[in-house]
């Protein structure tokens, strides 16, 4: 699928970040703009940070317009990928479901399905009634404590095999000619005169007049390299599964007032997560007040299922910006470009991130779609404020 | 006691004896796949059935091959069944009980002519991983392959009426934790009990001893403490007043600070200990050869479980496969209850052989096939025979020189992989300890201690030598004792190994590394030829490891494996992480009983006797209305209205510094607020975001009493804590009186008349104007009175202890009724709010709102020295807003747009631009017209009567902008 490779002495492109995004990166560099000198540093596995981590969610019901039009291109390359790739990324477009438990929650909800029509996105209210017939095993009484009144029906959002998103674009990326270097880590960037020049790692020195950081949780860590820092907060993102069952939950089901979002994978597992830990650090070990959260949270929107074991948990590193939109383009650094600031919605933006990006490095433009993202927004008091949909909205 | 009858339904049943579990007396009648079978009590469902003959008990995930009892301890996914409406039990655990409904799953149609299991006939074109290579063109056909593939994956069911069951939870406090009751758990949990120490010894069994309750302790070298038999053991437990034991009960997880987690069926324990033994033994690893998943084919521990505890074989002819004296334990304990023992296929060479029942088993006529291994079980559904051959000079087999055995239970003996998931949890550090070819522990972290088979060490004297150490050292750990440094143990090298290197023999059929994902070894290979040749990737392609078993059955094998085909050693290959649980748990266990209280005002009840309809706000439930809103509102604007406001936070702050914290918490000024006097204040947090509002009086000196919407009392609370202890609260006490105190607003033109009949205060607007607070007795009890108007109208903010409350709600109801006074809800106040533009925080800002956007500019001070959101406000101020919060009108004024549509602006082409949205409409009763609250652009927020369009169900409907309140707008009711 990939190959290993001698570290070479010089890379046009440097990409820091064997995820998702680094690997698409790669990909469309090669495929649209014919760059293929690139080397992608991964300190550990392919897909071993948030691309591997993460609840597979993709979708782009989004509250910005903004953010809404950044994510359907993201929903319709990850519509082709699998043909794109050659490579089945089971990509399950089961519809994705957003409970409203309060006046508020309904309001909220219909703001993002206006934005969505507005914006050409399949997205609208629903009604307990049509809710039951999408996710029969849903409380939808008003006996629970927080009673399901409403929710937004988003029909193209679904789940997709996270880890073959990650092999299908390293293995492309790899067919290009593009160096994945597994195990391989950064430990400096070298700046002259306000440009890179190069990168430091593990396995030895690279000359390059590109670096690309593309490194999710920690993001912050690497651009620190380079002196600069970014307003971001370095927040676990649990996570957790079921033993298989047979398939009685169609839909994505996500509560934003009950902290929970769960699915039901192809083979029967459920996968569940909730929104951000309460503290920020860089732990991964994961805590029993998720899982017991978690249950509870899960019980109240599906009372069948309290016979139902949680086979695994475990955590991912998220790095936060205030306005819960990624950070994304050039920096004051000439040749230093970031794609972070990815939160808890990073993965489902895989795609288009990597081919905007590959764009940018190869055009030396930010393109219209990622301009919004920029870091200098935060100078400009121009924030693209996602909380709304973005918090626990996966 | 066993009678011909007996002997028909049960053919597998052995003949009584001493240290079996079930009781033979009782017979009990339960069902599988509708076919009614007997059990003793004391017997699991597998125990049971495994004695009436049935031998395949599930099928496999992707290939739906029989499959029968492998583990028999929990831990592999062959006998995962259905019992009533509770998916995915392991029925070799679970113990029997009367008229229990069990049934197999994921077949189709049943579960001994499974038609599916035909998807073995392709599986030359289902190798590892095919799935993401198939199906991909053409796309649009993805669709319906995924919903077969669906189908046919998953395990149990869940039933949609399946009863939320009973659960709940315990918290614990100990000394020290042992995890695992074995001779090592016991040993370890005796010492450290004797030394002082409070300890807790969990099994996951029914009852202590772990394998010391179906092995015989043999070893003649055991020195004087090894012959202490397990009722011994069980007696010093019991006479030791320091520990406790939990039997049932699994050990789940360890997470950071020696918080455990462990279950015993519907209870959760949360356990907080200053220390941690892990005594949980090692799992048995399974040989891979042909057929090596065919019913019969059982790792030796679960043939003794089955024999001992049960009274249990399941078959009458025996080989064993060996390359180690457990295996030899094994043979010598079949061959004493009178069993065939067909075979012993030993990988070892004989001079290797240091079993002392080698001689008795020899003279006893069993052969011995020395440096042999078996390559197939032979038969379809069940095992017919084993295939056997010789292995050469150079370890190789010879496939020359095989030959069939008959038999109808193969047993594997090959070795052991430590059960340490809680130790690595803990951040302990193991090693491939080439001696032992075993992963074992090298280092833990300071209060974790492994023992016993965990720890590699497999002889009895050794593990209770071991033992005695480890509980002593975990004493000392937590102050009974010196500590000597001593945090993981090395395994006992004197004694021979159990564990063989060799975990695959090569053959032409199926041979299964991972039972739960029928992964087999040539997948193996497949996916690390294709570049998966990491141990994480390779799980994560082949999905080794990810089942119901966690790794228990195939982790150590994969290993190898992966080692092998990468050429590299086991210690570079390395392991993957051990997560929680160890043991799979319920979600209804973890999630304990609903802990998710409503909370409701001392005048609930009352709401419900006058016809009430009660929404869900936050924590509380609170009256939306009683019948008819828009009369609500029309009463309070025109009589007098009540409303319980209860539900409000309210904070007491005392002490010198709070001026000075309020002035930092609030937008605006605060220091110069006279005694008496109640201001409005609006908090931000660090980006200039509004987080919350509501008034604060000043109440006499240093006390102040502060209001949080009802959603905010918690955060707020717990946001004044943070500023407070993070130093700015040098003196002040704060004072959640939320619950303690209940509010009532009393509004409209009539409410002064009203309470003037309950209270001597003067109330004139001269003795008590607009934003004062006063101390009154309101029929006669002390309350706190503050003359603010959410509603716009006259009134009268009634705080009272909420023990009578009841009591002055009524007396004001009582009092108001000459006046026409009713009681109005939610639905009215937001009504009256909205007329007077008031916002609501949360629902006309979100998490981007600055109040000075936000139609507050006066509320914030920007030349104070600081306070929370400053640096933020000053540039939006310097800048300019980009949105404004705005009041709008409908032209057609019966429209009321629903809140959230969009407020955009149609190009040329009809394309549509958002320019903002509606944050709150109603239709107003008072005014006759639909009113509303929105963001727009500030040059088109500026201009008051400016046209703009709303987008209502995908129509343009037109709205102008609407300065001021539209109720009112000089405030002079609020003054009356």
């Amino acid at each position: 699928m990939w190959r290993s490779h001698e570290l070479k002495k010089r890379y046009d492109v440097v990409i820091i970040g064997g995820g998702a995004h680094g690997l698409a990166c790669a990909y469309y560099l090669a495929e649209e703009h014919g760059i293929t000198d690139v080397a992608i540093l991964e300190k550990s596995y392919i897909g071993a940070g948030g691309s591997g981590r993460n609840t597979a969610i993709v979708r782009s019901n989004y509250l910005t317009p903004e953010g809404v039009r950044f994510y359907d291109e993201s929903v319709k390359l990850y519509e082709q990928l699998s043909d794109d790739l050659n490579f089945n990324v089971m990509f399950s477009q089961r519809g994705h479901l957003t409970l409203a438990h309060t006046d508020g929650g309904v309001n909220t909800m219909r703001r993002r399905a206006e934005v969505n029509q507005i914006e050409g996105v399949d997205s609208r209210l629903i009604w307990p009634d049509e809710i039951k017939r999408l996710c029969p095993y849903l409380d939808v009484s008003d006996h629970p404590r927080y009673p399901i009144l409403a929710a937004l029906y988003h029909p193209p959002g679904g789940i997709i095999r996270h880890d073959a998103v990650v092999w299908g674009y390293a293995h492309q990326a790899d067919v290009r000619g593009a160096h994945i270097h597994q195990n391989t880590e950064v430990t400096g960037i070298k700046v002259k005169k306000g440009k890179v020049t190069g990168v430091e790692t593990t396995r030895g020195r690279i000359k390059t007049g590109t670096v690309l950081n593309a490194t999710a949780g920690w993001a912050s860590t690497i651009t620190t390299m380079v002196d600069i820092k970014l307003p971001l907060t370095t927040i676990p993102l649990q996570a957790c599964v079921t033993e298989p069952l047979k398939p009685f939950l169609d839909v994505v089901v996500v509560s934003g007032s009950l902290h929970v979002y769960i699915s039901q994978t192809d083979r029967g597992e459920l996968v569940m997560g909730a929104s951000v830990d309460p503290f920020s650090s860089y732990s991964m070990a994961g805590s029993l007040t998720f899982l017991e959260g978690i249950a509870g949270h899960v019980l109240e929107l599906f009372p069948a299922l309290s016979n139902v074991r949680i086979l695994r948990q475990w955590a991912g590193i998220c790095e936060m910006p205030p306005d819960y939109s990624p950070i994304m383009g050039f920096t004051p650094v000439n040749g230093f470009l970031i794609d972070v600031g990815w939160g808890t919605y990073g993965f489902k933006a895989s795609p288009i991130a990597g081919k905007t990006l590959a764009e940018l490095i190869a055009t030396d433009k930010t393109p219209d779609l990622i301009a919004p993202f920029r870091l200098s927004r935060f100078e400009e008091n121009d924030l693209v404020g996602e909380k709304g949909a973005a918090s626990v909205g996966h | 006691m066993r009678t011909e009858h007996d002997i028909l339904i049960t053919p597998n049943r052995l003949h009584p004896k001493g240290g079996e579990v079930i009781d033979r007396t009782t017979t009990i009648r339960f069902t599988f796949d509708g076919v009614e079978y007997t059990a003793h009590p004391g017997d699991t469902v597998a125990s049971a059935l495994t004695a009436a003959g049935v031998q395949v008990l599930s099928r496999s995930f992707k290939y739906h091959r029989p499959r029968g009892l492998l583990c028999c301890s929990g831990h592999c996914p062959n006998c995962l069944v259905q019992i009533g409406d509770e998916p995915n039990v392991r029925a070799c655990t679970r113990p029997v009980e009367a008229g229990m409904e069990v049934r197999a799953q994921n077949v189709w149609p049943s579960l001994n002519r499974d038609l599916l299991s035909l998807t073995q006939l392709g599986s030359r074109f289902m190798p590892v991983g095919f799935y993401y290579k198939t199906f991909i063109r053409p796309q649009k056909l993805w669709p319906l392959y995924e919903h077969t593939l669906r189908h046919i994956a998953g395990l149990g069911e869940v039933h949609i009426d399946t009863p939320l069951g009973e659960f709940d939870k315990q918290y614990l406090h100990t000394d020290v934790v042992v995890a695992g009751g074995g001779p090592a758990g016991i040993g370890a949990a005796l010492a450290a009990a004797e030394a002082g120490a409070q300890v807790l010894l969990f099994d996951e069994n029914p009852t202590l001893g772990g394998h010391l309750r179906f092995t015989v302790p043999m070893d003649s070298s055991s020195p004087p403490e090894a012959s202490k038999n397990l009722p011994e053991l069980l007696e010093a437990v019991n006479h030791q007043p320091n520990i406790t034991v939990f039997t049932d009960t699994s050990v789940l997880g360890w997470y950071q600070d020696h918080w455990l987690c462990a279950v015993k069926g519907t209870r959760l324990f949360k356990i907080r200990t200053k220390s941690v033994i892990v005594a949980t033994g090692a799992y048995e690893v399974p040989l891979i050869f042909d057929n090596n998943d065919l019913p019969g084919v059982m790792l030796g521990s679960a043939v003794q479980r089955l024999v001992h505890l049960f009274g249990v074989l399941p078959g009458k002819q025996v080989v064993i496969v060996t390359a180690n004296e457990d295996g030899w334990d094994v043979a010598a304990d079949l061959q004493s209850l009178g069993v065939n023992v067909g075979a012993i296929v030993e990988e070892r060479e004989s001079n290797a052989c240091s079993s002392p029942y080698r001689d008795g088993l020899i003279n006893a006529g069993v052969p011995v096939f020395y440096r042999h291994i078996i390559v197939e079980a032979l038969g379809s559904n069940a095992v017919r025979g084993a295939k056997i051959t010789r292995i050469d000079e150079h370890g190789e087999i010879s496939p020359k020189t095989t030959q069939s055995l008959h038999c109808d239970l193969i047993v594997t003996s090959m070795g052991w992989t430590p059960a340490t998931e809680l130790a690595y949890m803990a951040g302990g550090k193991s090693e491939y300890n080439e001696e032992r070819a075993e992963i074992i522990p090298v280092s833990t972290p300071p209060g974790i201690y492994v023992v016993g088979r965990a720890s590699g060490t497999h002889a009895l004297d050794s593990q209770i030598a071991e033992a005695q150490q480890i509980g002593t050292a975990a004493a000392a750990f937590v102050g009974f004792g010196e500590v000597d440094g001593l945090t993981a143990h090395s395994p006992d090298i004197s004694k021979p190994r159990r564990t063989s290197e060799r975990v695959c023999v090569p053959g032409n059929k199926k041979r299964f590394v991972c039972y739960c994902e029928d992964v087999t070894d040539e997948d193996v290979q497949t996916a690390i030829a294709e570049g998966y040749d990491s141990i994480e990737l390779l799980k994560r392609y082949s999905t080794i490891s990810m089942g119901p078993c966690q790794g228990a059955m195939c982790s150590m094998n994969t290993i190898h494996l992966c080692a092998h085909a990468n050429s590299s050693t086991i210690q570079e290959t390395g392991t993957t992480t051990a997560r929680p649980p160890t043991t799979p748990v319920t979600l209804g266990a973890l999630a304990g009983q609903n802990m998710e209280p409503v909370q409701t005002t001392p005048i609930h009840q009352w709401h419900l006797d006058h016809g009430a309809d009660m929404m869900v706000a936050g924590f509380w439930l609170r009256p939306n209305h009683y019948g008819d809103p828009a009369s609500e509102a029309m009463g309070v604007r025109e009589r007098a209205g009540l409303i319980d406001v209860s539900p409000l936070g309210k904070l007491q702050l005392t002490g010198p510094g709070v001026p000075e914290l309020l002035e930092r918490i609030y937008t605006n000024q605060w220091k110069n607020l006279p005694v008496g006097r109640v201001r409005y204040g609006v908090m931000c947090n660090d980006e200039g975001v509004v987080l919350n509002d509501g008034v604060c009086a000043h109440l006499n000196d240093e006390t102040w009493y502060m209001t949080t919407t009802s959603t905010g009392a918690t955060p707020i609370f717990e946001w004044l804590q943070w500023w407070l202890q993070s130093g700015w609260g040098e003196g002040i006490h704060l004072t959640d009186l939320t619950d303690a105190y209940s509010a009532f607003n009393l509004a409209g033109p009539q409410s002064r008349a009203v309470l003037e009949k309950l209270t001597d205060r003067n109330l004139t607007n001269k003795a008590f104007p607009y934003m004062r607070v006063r101390s009154a007795k309101v029929a006669d009890v002390p309350c706190r009175l503050l003359r603010i108007g959410f509603t716009g109208e006259l009134s009268y903010e009634v705080h009272c202890p909420s023990a009578y409350a009841l009591h002055i709600w009524e007396a004001l109801m009582d009092a108001g009724r000459e006046f026409g006074i009713a009681p109005f809800g939610v639905e009215a106040q937001r009504i009256l709010r909205l007329e007077k533009a008031h916002i609501i925080v949360g629902q006309d800002t979100d998490a981007m709102s600055d109040p000075l956007s936000a139609n507050m500019a006066w509320a914030v001070k920007l030349d104070k020295p600081d306070f929370l959101g400053k640096p933020s406000l000053m540039r939006i101020s310097t800048e300019g807003p980009k949105q404004l919060l705005v009041g709008f009108k409908m032209v057609d004024s019966d429209v009321v747009p629903d809140e959230g549509l969009q407020i955009v602006e149609p190009d040329a082409d009809g394309r549509l631009t958002i320019t903002g949205w509606v944050t709150s409409s109603r239709f107003s009763p008072t005014l006759a017209e639909a009113i509303g609250l929105c963001w727009l652009p500030p040059e088109l927020a500026s201009q008051d009567g400016a046209p703009f369009t709303i987008r209502i169900d995908g129509n343009l409907v037109e709205a102008r902008v609407h300065h001021d309140a539209f109720y009112d707008p000089d405030g002079e009711r609020l003054r009356m």
